[in-house]
């Protein structure tokens, strides 16, 4: 397999970089070549794309030349990243105008973006290995029931993304499966997380948090099936399961401390990679009793 | 109501050579599978947006309580149940543009394109994580060039858009 550009983005790289070392041990194992790039934000789109289409436009085209200069195609570890990188590919390839125009400023730094590489998600590039992944899971995960989230932008727009079923995903819990571990159906498994207007919320104080509300809703689906912890392949969708649990059990005065796991992290622990190699310790809902119950 | 004729030209702009968006009939499926929409009792309505989008009522669009543009996750819902393929998170995208240049979009979006600005990274790197990196055997985060995405932001004014 051909070495591609890893696109860690601004989430991963700079604030929660266990997560870029579960990954990292993943792909070792599975011979999954990368190597590094100095990429820019994507940008989030979901907040620099509401601020200006045009601006977000070309700074991803960059981002996008970068990688076309070298001839590789883009490895994401994010769904927010894939999901710019893809849509403005996209957009450039099917409106030669607005290709035009971008390439324009892009010329006044030096650039141009061509249109000639492939963004892939990380949950795709592994799905494509499941085999070689069920080979070499050397540690049982068969006690543990996983509630899969893979988040809204892995596959959809689904006309953009190419990946999974937009509806009804099957991709992440088919890696769970290959790990060895039992997924759990629970209701909402298609809802929003609700992390980017829970970033957004203008008068904290103020107004109503329908983010939190849509993660309540999600995270009483996930209790009432009985999940043992929640597979997720999305550092924002990360961020809110683990950091936004509390915030929960504060506001509605029930407990919410499911732990929740990259699907990275769960495959390296079924690897046999330790818990310490991977940085778990950094989670915000401890994962103590998950990591005892594997034994 | 006035119809903004400039603002509808806009709206019907953003689907490059297809007309779908005059096709809604304003079926409210898009509303009917909108999570926000549910947990908000209907003040988050993209059917609504739809509608004002496409008669060109900007007034009544951005007059309203900042939910109606702002409730928006990008969850991309809609897209895909729409039976006439409308893209609405693309209208919606525009909508929410159209905020911003006004100064009314929440906070975290001039925080964020700033941060950008100033780092080339919605998360600037800072030196606790750079040493967390570190002992967890990371390399350090490529550092990208600041002074070309410093350009796109001036050639393209969207420093001017700042607050």
């Amino acid at each position: 397999m051909a070495e591609f550009k890893m696109f860690e983005g601004c989430v991963i790289g700079n604030r929660i970089p266990f997560i870029e070392a579960a990954c990292r041990k993943v792909f070792d194992k599975l011979g999954i070549q990368t190597s590094q790039g100095p990429f820019s934000c994507c940008p989030d789109p979901t907040g620099f794309a509401n601020f200006d289409h045009d601006g977000w436009l070309a700074i991803g085209a960059r981002n996008l030349a970068l990688a076309e200069a070298e001839g590789k195609d883009i490895l994401s570890l994010c769904n927010g990243c894939s999901n710019t990188l893809r849509l403005v590919d996209h957009a450039l390839k099917h409106n030669s105008l607005k290709k035009d125009k971008i390439n324009q400023e892009l010329a006044k730094i030096g650039k141009e973006y061509k249109g000639n590489i492939d963004v892939k998600h990380f949950v795709s590039v592994l799905k494509d290995q499941i085999e070689k992944i069920r080979g070499l899971m050397v540690k049982s995960l068969s006690n543990i029931k996983v509630a899969c989230h893979p988040g809204c932008h892995y596959m959809r727009p689904s006309e953009v993304m190419q990946t999974d079923d937009p509806m009804h995903p099957k991709d992440l819990k088919e890696l769970v499966v290959a790990c060895g571990a039992n997924v759990v159906d629970y209701a909402e498994e298609v809802l929003c997380c609700g992390s980017s207007v829970s970033n957004a919320i203008w008068d904290k104080e103020t107004d109503p948090n329908w983010g939190l509300e849509l993660f309540k809703k999600k995270m009483d689906s996930i209790k009432k099936a009985g999940a043992d912890c929640v597979a997720v392949n999305c550092p924002a969708c990360y961020q809110q399961f683990d950091g936004m649990q509390r915030e929960l059990s504060k506001k509605f005065g029930e407990e919410y401390k499911v732990p929740v796991l990259y699907i990275t992290e769960l495959m390296a622990l079924g690897l046999g990679i330790s818990a310490d190699d991977i940085g778990m310790k950094f989670h915000r809902v401890r994962t103590s009793s998950l990591l005892e119950k594997l034994g | 109501m006035a119809t903004d004729f400039e603002f509808r030209k806009q709206v019907l702009d953003m689907h490059v050579s297809s007309e779908v968006i005059k096709y809604c009939y304003q079926c409210n499926r898009c509303t009917d599978n909108c999570p926000v929409s549910a947990v908000t009792d209907g003040a988050y309505d993209p059917r609504q947006n739809i509608l004002n989008s496409l008669l060109g009522f900007k007034d009544a669009i951005f007059s309203a309580d900042k939910i109606a543009i702002w409730g928006c996750t990008v969850c991309d819902t809609c897209d895909e149940v729409c039976p006439q393929s409308i893209e609405l998170t693309e209208i919606f995208k525009f909508l929410k543009n159209e905020s911003v240049k006004k100064g009314d979009a929440p906070e975290h979006y001039y925080l964020q394109a700033k941060a950008i600005l100033e780092s080339a990274k919605a998360i600037p790197s800072q030196p606790a994580i750079e040493r967390r990196r570190e002992q967890l055997g990371l390399p350090p985060v490529a550092a990208p060039n600041i002074n070309e995405i410093n350009s796109l932001f001036k050639n393209m004014g969207l420093d001017k858009k700042l607050k």
